[in-house]
């Protein structure tokens, strides 16, 4: 009986501590957006004063280039993401289907490539999208982000399509579908919940990415969420923390909601990345 | 021969070449690249581009700041992970048990994975605040005085963790939880009946249970914590002091510099240090037999 309740208290007072430490930064963030910037000025502490003024100046103001920065992220995360996602499926089903020489090391080398630090890349990335004349374009990092998110791709729709079984595609194949045919009528409607899930894990690793934009992007063309708000300065000196927090909060909300709606999907997703075999 | 083994292999390798073109051309030869590099004087208002064999590592390793910053990643990489560990174990068992609201507290403990990292340093940036921040209103409220977070050596080192830690435990939580979840009921049952309360059936069935999967979970934030550079980009840059200068920030400032030499050396010899766990971590993964 003790241990019963000993072990409930330390289940309760262990959540809350949980429940805690993933909300506060989060709730500040949003309980900033909504305060008044002159409240900081020569105060000990954050006043509140309600006010909608953060929102309103980084959505209107064009000198922000807020919107210009979120459309950008948006563009560049779907395309990514349709692009991996796409290439992704066509390497893990030729993988999991298709006895080849290499297909054991194949998926390993990407992993393992996926590994290596970034900074080991920009070097001469740099030089070379300098010299392609892609610096402030789409292109910059639309190749580097859809090579940058692949190899969580592969595995996770590895692990996915390992466990179908490959009666399906004999079966189809017999009614007379080529391997392609296969995989775009049997297959990728079979795995739905996998393509969705790996989409919803590329997007947001796209969104999030900030090395290769900051060094690719000079200006408002294709700089994304991230970068804008890294470099987010006042004119004089005072940094308007009201407009970052409301910025941050309008580009943080929408991933927070999906990844709300859809944790199933993000846990079995991430896990698979990281984990072979379930 | 192989052709007759294998009758599908140039499709196979056909359906494999877009992936592939991607991986070599953005990521295996820029790689190669800035290998290239680091064997050049390369320096933007120097001109000439100059072969300097090992000269910019020779350079770079005589430098007291390069030990320091590979001590700093090191100690940075050791502490955030070991905390992450702790706490990412304690809320995986706290959702690995059946009670009530436990779907909203999986679903709470996703949020700081879901705000991008930039957006979390920045928050984080503003709540150490020495004159307005949340710490030192709570630290003054209770009549401590506040700390120059940000500005002396050792609290910059735990902020920057800190804001590391909160912002990966969640990945640890969930790989954590689906290692504890794949432990059958019946071998906690056994234990019961063999009297072991709650701690020793924790020392002594879930701990060795869990293991493989703690290797691997730790493995793979170890590989991710040595090459850390967005939440110190925005916290310090790397400072005060170089007290927060970790190996990727280093090279940065030094391409920032113009200095592309002595940036892709120090570049390489991250590289070289994360794909030395890179090695370990597909090793104890077993990658290979899960293709099998």
């Amino acid at each position: 009986m003790n241990e019963k309740f000993l072990k409930k208290a330390l289940l309760i007072i262990g959540a809350a501590l949980m429940v805690l430490v993933c909300l506060f930064p989060f709730v500040w963030m949003i309980i900033i957006s909504f305060t008044k910037d002159a409240t900081f000025l020569g105060s000990p502490y954050v006043r509140f004063e309600f006010t909608l003024d953060n929102y309103r100046t980084v959505l209107s103001d064009p000198t922000l280039h807020f919107l210009d920065y979120f459309r950008n992220s948006i563009v560049i995360a779907t395309i990514v993401t349709i692009t991996t996602v796409m290439t992704s499926a066509l390497g893990a089903y030729a993988v999991s289907r298709i006895n080849f020489r290499g297909r054991l090391v194949v998926p390993i080398f990407v992993l393992g490539v996926s590994m290596f630090p970034q900074i080991s890349l920009v070097g001469y990335l740099f030089k070379f999208i300098e010299k392609l004349g892609w610096i402030n374009t789409y292109k910059a990092l639309f190749f580097p982000y859809v090579a940058w998110t692949l190899p969580l791709a592969l595995w996770m729709l590895l692990s996915y399509f390992s466990q179908l079984p490959k009666d399906l595609d004999e079966a189809a194949m017999i009614d007379g579908a080529s391997r392609i045919q296969t995989l775009y009528k049997v297959i990728l409607p079979l795995s739905a919940p996998a393509l969705f899930s790996t989409a919803l894990l590329v997007f947001i690793a796209a969104f999030n990415e900030f090395m290769f934009a900051l060094l690719f992007t000079t200006d408002y063309r294709a700089r994304t969420v991230p970068v804008g708000i890294a470099l987010f300065q006042g004119v004089h000196g005072e940094v308007p923390w009201g407009n970052i927090m409301a910025a941050s909060a309008i580009s943080t909300i929408p991933l927070v909601i999906l990844a709300l709606i859809f944790q199933r999907y993000i846990v079995s997703g991430l896990t698979a990345g990281a984990i072979k075999g379930e | 021969m192989g052709g007759a083994r294998y009758p599908e292999e140039k499709l196979a390798y056909g359906m494999l070449s877009p992936m592939l073109a991607f991986v070599v051309l953005f990521i295996i030869i820029p790689v190669l690249g800035t290998f290239w590099i680091s064997l050049h004087r390369d320096v933007t208002f120097i001109p000439g581009f100059k072969f300097v064999g090992l000269d910019n590592y020779i350079n770079v390793l005589s430098k007291r700041e390069f030990w320091y910053s590979l001590f700093v990643t090191v100690s940075f990489s050791l502490v955030s992970v070991g905390l992450e560990t702790i706490l990412g174990l304690a809320f995986a068992l706290i959702l690995n048990e059946r009670m009530k609201g436990r779907g909203i507290l999986r679903a709470i403990v996703l949020i700081p994975w879901a705000v991008p990292t930039i957006i979390s340093a920045r928050t984080w940036e503003l709540m150490y605040n020495y004159s307005y921040g949340l710490f030192n209103w709570i630290l003054n409220s209770i009549g401590l005085g506040g700390v120059n977070w940000l500005g002396s050596p050792l609290s910059a080192f735990f902020a920057v963790v800190f804001a590391d830690v909160w912002k990966t435990t969640p990945f640890m939580t969930l790989l954590l939880l689906a290692g504890l979840q794949a432990i059958p009921g019946d071998t906690y049952e056994a234990a019961i009946i063999d009297g072991a309360n709650m701690f020793q059936r924790f020392r002594h069935v879930t701990l060795p249970l869990l293991r493989p999967v703690l290797i691997v979970a730790v493995t793979l934030r170890t590989i991710d914590a040595l090459r850390v550079f967005d939440v110190i980009y925005v916290l310090t840059g790397g400072g005060p002091g170089g007290a927060t200068m970790s190996l990727s920030m280093l090279a940065f400032n030094y391409y920032n510099l113009g200095d592309y030499g002595v940036g892709s050396a120090i570049s390489i010899i991250t590289f070289l240090t994360v794909l030395s766990f890179t090695v370990v971590y597909l090793k104890v993964g077993r990658f290979q037999e899960g293709l099998k």
